[in-house]
């Protein structure tokens, strides 16, 4: 399939081309050199955390696992409280299994965290901190791009796939709906039921302490295996539940996003070394 | 000029037939069965799709990624035609800014029914948030493809509709409206170096951010990885060149024989080629990197759990590096080779090694996940199948992009009647 029209290429022409391979191919190379220094360095660089810094309340939970007995009321009373469908639950229940084979409920709100994935990748700022430490959402902002749901290690975001239901059937036997619905289309999650520590903190309450400040699943658990408070305030009941554990544990420690919740781990796992040299 | 120009066509017995108003009609009923899907998406919402809280990115993220890859083209060719000021690629260039402004368009349109309030796609643009790498890539896209536009505005308005077509004289107007667009169009051509530049930072960038925006990911394992950036803008660039040479040796040698010498088309299966060798030796460097020097249990579990729902290895050995060798190799030599047939069937393998690398990458993290669970931590594996909403929405953009590269290489005049500066 030769082209008739075609001449050989002269041998200064070839040169030439040559040079201009050269060219394009340095060109090229630092030019991709730069894009890996600054995509990499600059500006995937992580915002200061606004977690951990200020003397005002940054609230937290415990939760102690060997008081756990996966009865899900906490999850069913997030459910009427926030008018949550039944595939989207921001706090979930499951049944994991010890080192030595032991099963036990672990229950899962959002982690909160003071570092936390969600935030930092958001491309519009609709994941942002709150100055008490919990991560709230904008949902007027939010674009339903999902990317914190990929980014979140604890899977505790949820998207708002269909229009938002009616009526909760856990309401009213778990509480009734405290928060506006959200539209179709945008990422949820746990947010500490702020409406209550709103409310509470202004009226003087003492989220922790008094059930009308304190998050639905906390008031909900009837075996009190989740204990709410600041974690700034020595004499919160977070804090003195931490001081009287031995041991304590975070998920997912190793991605440093340093979550406010919490965990006393079974009595079995916490004689090992391993989770020990957790709390260091 | 246009009457140059031959149209491929297909021997029925011994009449010879046309085969482009078929070709555009068959475009034209996909974008039709698109738009159904289309339709369906937005009226009620995305749980028509396959999509779940556990895999919320499926098939069109993955031909989003895929289409701004095959745009990869257009910032190299800007900076050859417009900085290095290499005259023979000048109007191959043209072509390639083309293909940059399908690639992103054909990216946005589907991003747009990917996002849940598809009505706040402009949300980046007003809401900044600069530590988030798909704030910079929606900006870095968006500013792009305006770079785009701009630099394709001249190309089109060159077209001899716009400067004889009775309607220009009928009604003052559009007369008045094209004489301005001219004007228009004449700055932005002026501005070409400029527009390089421009366009060389924000594709560099947001190519490499795209890398990064799955990389940053420390929770996802397999991901998390520091030469992802690299090798997203070193496997846009190889796939994007590919698919330049593809094209150009269809619109020029195919459609416009003489227009194009065989010297210069050659030239861009070598570029193609020598980036493609670069590529692999890169992506083979970063499996010894991550599997050979040193060993992660979650990235070892996961790969093994991906292969054993999908050939997740072998893609990539396969597809991913012995492939793209032999395909690399043989562009480079193209000048030796000069087999038109042979280097258009090779070209086909890097671009196919680009959309994987996209496709892997996109589906591996989501698929085999890791699970929070804190004393036996486990791989999760989920699954994802996509609906035929997704299917019909991903065949109205691959139309799309399909039609308008039709129609460009038909009727878009590559060869200037103008003399440039």
């Amino acid at each position: 399939m030769k082209n008739p029209n075609e001449t050989p290429p002269e041998q200064g022409e070839q040169k030439v081309a040559r040079r201009d391979l050269l060219k394009v191919g340095g060109a090229l190379l630092g030019a991709a050199g730069l894009a890996q220094f600054f995509s990499l360095n600059s500006l995937a660089v992580r915002n200061k955390s606004e977690g951990q810094e200020g003397d005002g309340p940054k609230w937290g939970m415990l939760i102690d696992i060997n008081k756990c007995i996966g009865c899900n009321y906490c999850t069913y009373a997030c459910q009427a409280v926030n008018n949550l469908a039944d595939d989207m639950l921001y706090n979930v229940v499951s049944v994991e299994t010890t080192q030595s084979g032991e099963e036990f409920f672990l229950s899962r709100p959002c982690m909160q965290c003071a570092e936390a994935p969600c935030v930092h990748v958001c491309p519009v700022g609709a994941t942002y901190y709150r100055e008490d430490g919990i991560v709230a959402m904008d949902y007027d902002l939010c674009i339903g791009c999902r990317y914190c749901q990929v980014a979140c290690p604890y899977a505790a975001r949820v998207f708002n796939w269909k229009k938002p239901i009616e009526k909760s059937d856990k309401a009213p036997d778990f509480g009734m709906q405290e928060v506006p619905n959200r539209p179709r289309g945008v990422v949820e999650k746990c947010h500490f039921c702020t409406q209550r520590i709103d409310y509470g903190v202004e009226r003087g309450l003492v989220p922790g302490v008094d059930t009308a400040a304190t998050p639905a699943c906390v008031v909900a658990c009837p075996t009190g295996a989740r204990v709410f408070g600041d974690l700034n305030n020595a004499e919160s009941p977070i804090s003195k539940a931490r001081t009287e554990a031995s041991v304590t544990l975070r998920l997912r420690e190793d991605l440093s996003t340093e979550p406010r919740v919490y965990y006393v781990p079974p009595v079995a796992e916490s004689k090992t070394p391993f989770i020990q040299n957790q709390e260091g | 000029m246009l009457s140059n120009i031959h149209c491929p066509t297909i021997r029925i017995g011994k009449r010879s037939v046309n085969v482009f108003p078929y070709w555009v009609s068959l475009l034209i009923a996909g974008i039709f069965f698109g738009l159904l899907g289309a339709v369906t998406v937005l009226r009620d919402g995305l749980h028509v799709t396959g999509l779940s809280n556990a895999i919320p990115w499926g098939l069109w993220i993955s031909i989003d990624l895929s289409a701004i890859a095959m745009g990869g083209c257009a910032f190299v060719f800007g900076v050859i035609v417009y900085i290095l000021r290499i005259k023979r690629f000048e109007v191959i260039g043209k072509l390639a800014v083309l293909l940059g402004f399908l690639g992103y368009s054909t990216a946005g349109m589907v991003l747009l029914f990917d996002l849940g309030q598809p009505l706040r796609f402009w949300h980046p643009v007003v809401f900044w948030q600069p530590h988030s790498l798909l704030w910079e890539v929606t900006m870095c896209v968006v500013l792009y493809l305006s770079v785009l536009i701009a630099e394709l505005m001249p190309i089109v308005l060159e077209h001899p509709v716009f400067h004889t077509h009775p309607w220009l004289t009928r009604f003052r107007w559009i007369g008045n409206l094209m004489k301005f667009a001219h004007k228009v169009a004449h700055w932005f051509h002026s501005a070409g170096p400029i527009l390089a530049v421009a366009g060389l930072t924000l594709s560099l960038l947001h190519q490499a951010s795209l890398g990064a925006t799955y990389s940053v990911l420390a929770g996802r394992g397999i991901w998390f990885n520091q030469s992802a950036p690299v090798q997203f803008v070193f496997s846009a660039m190889s796939g994007g060149i590919a698919l330049l040479f593809l094209s150009s040796v269809f619109v020029f040698r195919v459609m416009r024989p003489g227009q194009v010498s065989d010297e210069a088309l050659l030239d861009i299966a070598r570029i193609a080629g020598g980036i493609t060798l670069l590529l692999t030796y890169l992506r083979v460097w970063d499996w010894a990197v991550t599997n050979y020097y040193s060993f992660n249990r979650t990235i070892a579990l996961q790969t093994e759990v991906l292969d054993t729902v999908a050939p997740y290895t072998l893609t990539f050995w396969l597809g991913q590096a012995l492939l793209p060798i032999i395909a690399g190799s043989i562009l480079l030599g193209a000048r030796q080779i000069r087999n038109f047939r042979l280097l258009m069937a090779v070209s086909f393998l890097p671009i196919i090694a680009a959309i994987l690398t996209r496709w892997n990458y996109n589906f591996a993290g989501l698929i085999a996940s890791i699970s929070y669970d804190p004393f036996t931590p486990d791989v999760i594996l989920n699954s994802y199948t996509p609906t035929w909403v997704e299917f019909s929405v991903g065949t109205l953009v691959i139309s799309y992009w399909l039609l308008m590269f039709s129609l460009a290489a038909r009727y878009l005049p590559f060869q200037s009647t103008k003399e440039h500066h």
